[in-house]
């Protein structure tokens, strides 16, 4: 046709390979290659997370133990700055012209379009204030944080911080720099409280300013708020327990027998839960940390203590069962128990029957019962059955396990078995070797709410409900159903009777070891003191009791560690509780200057 | 001027409406995509004039009404016109350089005029095309002399000269694109031999060592010269000559502690093989042996002119073009624009996300995505089946334009209608190729996509003349049957 149609045919097809070859490239790109996609996801949308508020927790009578707090945080998008009046600025938000230049300063080198905090933890009026003046380029934000009101129980209440990365790979519902309960009922109501985050989509662009919600928020998702929990605490009896025991080392621990529901859980020392909240937090958390006396340390459920003379009453209990005790039974005391070893005791009168006995603390007494118990060859062939047998009545008061309460860090506390003797002792021991059980001494160990469950125990004449500290989460019919059973004791309920008339008279007759400060008319508190022996020290001071006599309302365990005598320290603190806590007065104000003025040395705590 | 509507119907049955389909198709979806790459949500009309697609719009109505002013245009105004417009298009990138001209982006390619930027470069290519048909079409005109070809450079290089010296290397490289043009038209295949070794080893030069390169070319040479005559012993024997010579002279100057590279070592001893292979070659007869030198000698000398050059060039070119060839890469910085506009393009998958949808694009993370990243919009929102419906309608209309080239009875229309294709074919191919990864960042409009007034129109005029001689080509047709 015409010269160089050749070329022609040739360049069309070089036109045809050229769009090929962007055709292929192309193909590549678009259909084979999806590491586009993935890098466009990332690139213009992002992931707001909006944090629920915390679940809020209140006491039994529906006061604030836990707040959420409203915080405002002042952010600063520089580039969006325009000039104003930095003195107003300052006034409104409490802080130093070279401050807020610094802060400004700071907020410019991070990003000149992506929003820092300028200032956190702003007031509600300069919130609003700044509100009303609206300076281009500042915006206020909502957060929020714990307040403790009453600042009280902060061991129990636990406290929150960021997620460890152990967290987030146990619970892929955690992200980095999100808060978890860390300790306390934060952390065993974790669940409950932290609510469920929700999630903004949005469309960001090259400078990362959101432009608007992805697919108008149809991805979305609303942040749940957590759920309040009403706590069995009493705010005022838990404030009134830790003033009276400033400067002392030990526990309260009071129970409404009939529930099980904690009203009193208080460790000292204590700290103020608030020094765990906010900018302060890291440093405070180090030197509480570091604080020797440990105040981070919950005693009430952390610590094994020896429970001394008060374990008199679950070895009365047990031979009274074991039927080598009667309530009538004499054994005389004079200044101990002189088999052995001997076990030494105070001057009381004597011969004693098994009441007496209660009221009046005798060692030699419960030696008596305690060998009895082992040595009972009518029923055991050995004395390792037997120990076996003391063991079972011992468990089933809640002693050597955890009590399966709803917080945390519970410790299960010690009762030596047969195998331990026989490993210890090469399977050489008698009852004599192990006579220090029969008051509280030796290998025994319980923490302070196993004392206090002991107390509920005896007050319900021969049963308890597992010991909690939350009675209600928002939005539920009831708690967990455990806490509903019954725990029933292998003692038979009549031979508690003697045992509480122990108890009465111990405070309320004369020879009684927590007359002299525990006793108060119409109070019908019964207890049991102990001095727990201390090789470390002075011996701890405790007491665990109950009242009224009669249907009782609170069970209570007092420690004080290196107290010295059971009735100087333990029983005026119990006793001033359980008349604070019944009557709602305190009839004996010198008694509560006598509790805080009480100076206890702590010479290992406190040595360098 | 005006003509008789005789016989045929007038001049609407002479018109190639499949070309003015494709141009319209190619426009129209030009524009939406415009429209979704500039929509900011703040106007309630596609007319806003505030908005660049409102903007757009009115460029592309101007447009059209100069096109159907230029249908009604004799055709043969275009052959008279043709260096006058050259001239003035000239004239208009000269006039860039006075007080008159504006500035932007570091090129100074644009006039102002009241509130209209107008870029000279787009226009030069119609004085351009039009200039250089009117050149090849004079009857003593041919490619096989070399004083047409010196004029015909000298046509195509004083205006590629002036856009390069406007600092817009981009509109300069179109030029190049009148070698398809030429290639139709009989120009000599080594010419393209030659740019294509040229160009092969620029790209070499940068990918390896000198020298590997040095290795490499000898190689490649002594190859080349055995396979053309057959003397393979003597080719090894002079290789294994020239490795040993190297690694005892490489010892030799290691042993007097002289510090001499291994680039300079085999240079040496090159140097000094010179003698033999002269001889050699005198001896067997065999001339290819000197050109074969030359190759090698020019090779070596050019890729060491390269590493020159390109130290000179300015660091964001240098980056440009170690990324394209894959040397470098850094998404935070200079690689950035490709890579966001790859992943623009490759996160559209098969069916896009949608018209409006496109989050890359929208969001800024393309940069001048309505102007010369115009395709990563259409890529995003539309995906696959978007970017081959534009390929395609490109590739068409291409071929449309050379249709209407091998059509015309005269060398004039059909030098321009291929000068036409040449041009819309390196600015897809240059302006696809950059979004893709394919070529370096060249700032060049995608024709008809691209925002901007001056490159619509030249591009519209463009077409239109070429519309025009086809339609006056096929009146003369018609009456000559």
């Amino acid at each position: 046709m015409y010269q160089g149609s050749g070329k022609y045919i040739l360049l069309k097809y070089a036109v045809l390979i050229v769009f090929g070859i962007i055709a292929l490239r192309l193909f590549h790109i678009q259909i084979i290659d999806n590491s586009y996609k993935r890098s466009s996801a990332n690139n213009s949308l992002r992931y707001e997370v909006q944090y629920p508020p915390r679940g809020v927790v209140y006491d039994r009578n529906g006061e604030y133990l836990i707040q959420s707090k409203e915080i405002y945080d002042l952010m600063i998008i520089p580039g969006d700055v325009e000039p104003f009046d930095t003195m107003l600025m300052c006034r409104i938000v409490n802080v130093s012209k070279e401050r807020l230049k610094r802060e400004l300063r700071k907020a410019r080198n991070y990003s000149w379009r992506r929003p820092s905090v300028l200032l956190s933890q702003i007031s509600k009026e300069a919130k609003l204030r700044l509100d009303e003046l609206n300076y281009p380029g500042f915006y206020v934000v909502l957060r929020t944080a714990r307040s403790y009101p009453r600042n009280i129980a902060g061991n129990l209440l636990g406290y929150v911080g960021e997620v460890s990365e152990k967290d987030i790979e146990r619970d892929c519902y955690y992200r980095s720099g999100d808060y978890i309960g860390k300790s306390g009922i934060e952390l065993a109501y974790e669940k409950e409280l932290r609510g469920e985050k929700g999630v903004k989509i949005n469309l960001v662009d090259v400078h990362g300013i959101v432009k608007g919600q992805y697919e108008d928020g149809q991805f979305d998702t609303l942040p749940t708020a957590g759920l309040a929990l009403t706590s069995t605490l009493d705010a005022r009896l838990q404030e009134f327990g830790e003033q009276l025991m400033v400067g002392k080392v030990g526990s309260i621990v009071a129970i409404e027998p009939a529930t099980g529901e904690i009203l009193i859980m208080a460790s000292s020392p204590s700290y103020n839960p608030d020094q765990l909240v906010g900018r302060e937090r890291g440093n405070n958390y180090m030197k509480l940390l570091n604080d020797r006396r440990r105040p981070l340390f919950n005693r009430a459920v952390m610590s094994k203590y020896p429970p001394g003379s008060t374990f008199k009453l679950v070895n009365g209990l047990i031979g009274l069962q074991e039927g080598v005790l009667t309530t009538g039974q004499h054994y005389p005391c004079s200044m101990g128990y002189k088999v052995g070893k001997g076990v030494a005791c105070h001057a009381h009168p004597s011969p004693i029957k098994l009441n007496q006995a209660v009221q009046m603390s005798c060692n030699a007494y419960f030696c008596y019962v305690f060998r009895n118990i082992l040595d009972n060859n009518k029923k055991y062939d050995n004395i390792g059955d037997a120990l076996d047998k003391w063991n079972e009545y011992v468990y089933s008061f809640g002693f050597g396990r955890k009590l399966d309460s709803d917080f945390t860090g519970e410790l299960n506390g010690n009762v030596p078995t047969r195998n331990y003797y026989d490993r210890v002792y090469n399977k050489h021991w008698n009852s004599l070797t192990v006579i220090s059980l029969s008051i509280g001494q030796g290998e025994l160990g319980c923490t302070p709410l196993q004392m206090a469950n002991l107390a509920a125990t005896i007050a319900n004449r021969g049963y308890y409900y597992i010991p909690h500290v939350v009675k209600k989460i928002e939005g539920r019919d009831s708690i967990d159903r455990r806490f509903y059973e019954r725990h029933t004791t292998l003692i038979d309920r009549k031979h508690f009777d003697p045992i509480v008339d122990g108890m009465y008279k111990a405070v309320h007759e004369p020879g009684g070891t927590a007359v002299a400060l525990g006793y108060l008319q119409g109070l019908e508190l019964c207890g049991k003191t102990g001095t727990a022996q201390n090789p470390q020290g002075k011996d701890h001071s405790t007491f665990l009791g109950f009242a009224p006599k009669d249907n009782p309302k609170i069970a209570i365990s007092v420690y004080v560690e290196n107290g010295g005598f059971g009735g100087t320290i333990a029983v005026p603190i119990a006793s001033l509780i359980v008349e604070k806590y019944l009557t709602d007065t305190i009839t004996r104000p010198h008694l509560v200057d006598y509790v805080k003025n009480m100076k206890i040395a702590y010479p290992y705590y406190d040595k360098k | 001027m005006i003509r008789s509507n005789d016989r045929r119907g007038g001049i609407t049955s002479n018109i190639d409406w499949v070309a003015v389909l494709l141009y319209f198709a190619l426009i129209t979806f030009g524009w939406v995509n415009i429209y979704a790459a500039t929509n900011r949500g703040s106007a309630d009309s596609a007319f806003a004039i505030t908005e660049r697609y409102g903007m757009q719009l009115i460029w592309i109505g101007g447009s059209l009404l100069i096109g159907v002013v230029m249908m009604l245009l004799d055709y043969k105004y275009y052959h008279i016109l043709a260096y006058p417009a050259y001239i003035f298009a000239l004239l208009l990138i000269i006039i860039t350089f006075t007080p008159l001209g504006h500035e932007s982006n570091g090129a100074h390619a644009w006039i102002k005029i009241g509130p209209l930027l107008i870029q000279p470069a787009e226009f030069m290519k119609i004085g351009a095309a039009l200039a250089v048909a009117r050149f090849m079409s004079a009857y003593t005109f041919s490619t096989q002399k070399l004083s047409d070809v010196v004029k015909l450079a000298a046509i195509i290089g004083v205006p590629m000269l002036a856009i390069l010296l406007q600092n817009d290397t981009g509109s300069a490289l179109v030029y190049c694109s009148f070698l398809f043009m030429l290639f139709r038209e009989g120009l000599n295949v080594w010419i393209y031999v030659v740019i294509g070794f040229v160009v092969a080893l620029f790209i070499l030069s940068f990918w390896i060592e000198p020298t590997v390169m040095v290795v490499l070319l000898i190689v490649v040479c002594t190859a080349l010269q055995t396979l053309q005559n057959r003397n393979i012993r003597a080719s090894l024997r002079y290789l294994a000559g020239v490795t040993l010579g190297t690694i005892a002279l490489h010892y030799l100057f290691v042993a007097l502690k002289t510090d001499v590279s291994m680039f300079w070592t085999i240079l040496i001893v090159l140097g000094a093989s010179l003698p033999f292979v002269v001889v050699y070659a005198y001896r067997k007869h065999l001339g290819s042996v000197f050109m074969y030198l030359l190759l090698f000698v020019f090779s070596i000398g050019f890729s060491q002119v390269t590493d020159v050059v390109f130290e000179k060039m300015q660091p964001h070119q240098k980056h440009r073009i170690l990324d394209l060839l894959g040397i470098e890469s850094d998404a935070s910085k200079w690689g950035y624009n490709v890579i966001q506009s790859k992943i623009a393009i490759g996160s559209g998958g098969f069916a896009g996300k949608g018209f409006m949808n496109g989050t890359q694009t929208k969001f800024n993370f393309v940069p001048e995505q309505e102007t010369d990243f115009i395709f990563c919009t259409v890529g995003e929102e539309w995906g696959f089946l978007g970017t081959m419906f534009v390929l395609v309608l490109f590739a068409m209309f291409i071929l449309r334009l050379m249709q209407m080239g091998e059509r015309q009875q005269e060398s004039f229309g059909r030098v321009y209608c291929y000068s036409v294709a040449g041009i819309f074919m390196m600015h897809v191919f240059i302006n696809i190729g950059m979004t893709i990864g394919l070529m370096p960042v060249i700032g060049i409009p995608l024709p008809f996509f691209s925002y901007g007034g001056s490159s619509f129109l030249a591009f519209s005029l463009l077409f239109f003349i070429a519309l025009r001689l086809d339609e006056a080509n096929r009146e003369l047709n018609s009456f000559s049957i």
